[in-house]
């Protein structure tokens, strides 16, 4: 039984099957470089310069860092969404003042302090480290953080002898963070992280209030967030408004969505399997387009003043 | 003439992605968006090819259907590029890293087992190999679906929370599949 089509309708039907292949190359095309059109234009009022110096160097050491261009435009903040460019581009509505941090679970003076107080002096007296932030998709920055060791501001809501572990939560605003509102992310909300005590009163695990000099940059999690320089970034919290000690292990949010990928220790061990991305090496981006590849480093560096923490097979703290 | 044309179309998107690179607009990660792209796009491409017949027999257009082997040779082209992205930025040509990355990542090893399907698709793409494969040629050529499914999952295992673009594809390339399968189960339909 065939039909026969006459060739009017032929016709039409080529014409249908043109403008269906027109529509999807545009909505593709507009639903994938929509964005970055949009942003493309709007660079030039950027305040931070594509070549601000090629090489830069720190101060203090003479070591090198990572251009501030290439830092605050390549990020990983979910809460805005998933690409990389997004949490530049989506983070404009989000308001940095007034921010408060609560301290609560086990600890003997529990309480909710503004970002003053646990600074504990000007942004500007607080000390400037580098440390080199390796992501788990084996890329790596090399920044410099304002801050102050976070066992300073632990030590005065006094943790009991019970606590073991602390959890830090980010901030929920779906109406501020596009990401949280998003309907094809599976991440809950808001973002936990936690750390054992030992290692959140390690002195390398820094209170965060700045980068590159700059408390201005929610796409670097600011105004508060926490580095932990051993492990892959994600362990290091951003947008900080609550910190619980507990006496049992809390979830960690990469972790509940796959315990596989993200080991709830998420130390940096490069030659420990990783079902995704391989650690042994990592690309180190210098500068917008500048990306070198070397080799990673057991603890990112810092074995001799993490490894005791570790103690055993290091399998059960990746 | 036409097929010139279409030749210099599936061109563009490389030379735009060049020129980008060229010019540094790829932002701050260039490696990672030159994997992306080429990634992305030779999956467009790998559902044109299998698009095309659909549209040469619903629109009494047979006329398409020239410039299938045209477009699978890009694929394979697109492909390419991809995979060479990716041992160069990511293995630095390291080939002892790059069995390792196959044997303990699923979806390298389905991108490289797509990638080799579509060699061998490829190169028995010449006129001679046509008439030497006969009717074989046809059956080796319905791998282009085991491709599709290759690059489906691959895809798919890209996901770590963001499910809508990688599903999107997954679900066109299985409509793509049942409309092809339906074929196979009523010829004349």
């Amino acid at each position: 039984m065939t039909r026969v089509t006459d060739q009017s309708s032929y016709r039409r039907r080529r014409f249908i099957a043109g403008a269906l292949g027109l529509g999807a190359f545009g909505a593709f095309s507009a639903l994938r470089y929509g964005d970055s059109v949009s942003v493309a234009n709007e660079t030039d009022q950027d305040s931070t310069s594509k070549s601000d110096g090629d090489i830069l160097l720190f101060e203090d050491t003479g070591e090198r860092l990572t251009t501030k261009h290439a830092a605050t435009h390549y990020n990983n903040a979910y809460e805005f969404g998933w690409d990389k460019t997004d949490p530049y581009q989506k983070s404009g509505g989000f308001e940095l003042k007034p921010w408060q941090v609560t301290f609560d679970g086990l600890c003997a003076k529990p309480g909710t302090f503004d970002l003053d107080d646990l600074m504990g002096m000007p942004f500007s007296h607080l000390e400037e480290r580098v440390y080199d932030f390796r992501c788990v998709e084996a890329w790596s920055m090399a920044i410099p953080y304002n801050g102050r060791p976070l066992r300073d501001i632990l030590q005065v809501v006094e943790p009991l002898g019970s606590a073991r572990y602390v959890a830090f939560t980010s901030v929920l605003r779906p109406e501020q963070m596009p990401g949280q509102a998003s309907a094809f992310s599976t991440l809950d909300w808001p973002y936990v992280e936690a750390l054992t005590i030992e290692e959140a009163m390690h002195p390398l695990t820094f209170a965060t209030f700045g980068v590159y000099g700059d408390q201005t940059l929610p796409q670097n999690g600011m105004p508060f967030r926490v580095t932990v320089p051993w492990k892959y970034g994600f362990k290091s919290p951003k947008f900080i408004v609550r910190m619980t000690f507990t006496e049992t292990r809390p979830e960690a949010t990469w972790h509940l969505e796959n315990p596989r990928e993200y080991g709830w220790y998420s130390n940096v061990y490069p030659d420990i399997s990783h079902p995704r991305w391989s650690q042994a090496t990592e690309r180190r981006i210098w500068s917008e387009g500048e990306v070198e590849r070397i080799p990673s480093r057991l603890y990112n560096g810092y074995t001799n003043e993490v490894a005791h923490l570790y103690p055993g097979d290091r399998q059960q703290y990746r | 003439m036409i097929r010139t044309l279409v030749h210099l179309t599936l061109a563009v998107p490389p030379f735009v992605l060049g020129l980008a690179w060229q010019r540094q607009a790829l932002g701050v990660d260039p490696q990672k968006a030159l994997i992306l792209e080429s990634g992305i796009w030779t999956f467009n491409l790998l559902l044109l090819v299998l698009a095309l017949p659909l549209a040469a027999r619903w629109a009494g257009w047979p006329q398409l259907l020239r410039y299938r082997r045209a477009v699978g040779l890009w694929v394979f082209a697109y492909a390419t590029a991809h995979f060479t992205f990716f041992l160069s930025f990511y293995l630095g040509w390291d080939i002892a890293r790059l069995a390792e990355e196959i044997a303990e990542r699923p979806y390298v090893l389905l991108g490289f087992a797509a990638w080799l399907v579509l060699m061998l698709l490829a190169s028995t793409s010449t006129r001679r190999a046509i008439r030497w494969l006969g009717r074989n040629w046809k059956r080796l050529h319905t791998g282009v679906y085991l491709v599709l499914a290759f690059a489906s999952v691959h895809y798919l295992l890209m996901i770590r929370s963001e499910w809508a673009w990688p599903v999107s594809y997954a679900v066109i390339a299985l409509v793509l599949l049942v409309v092809r399968l339906r074929r196979v189960v009523r010829p004349q339909g």
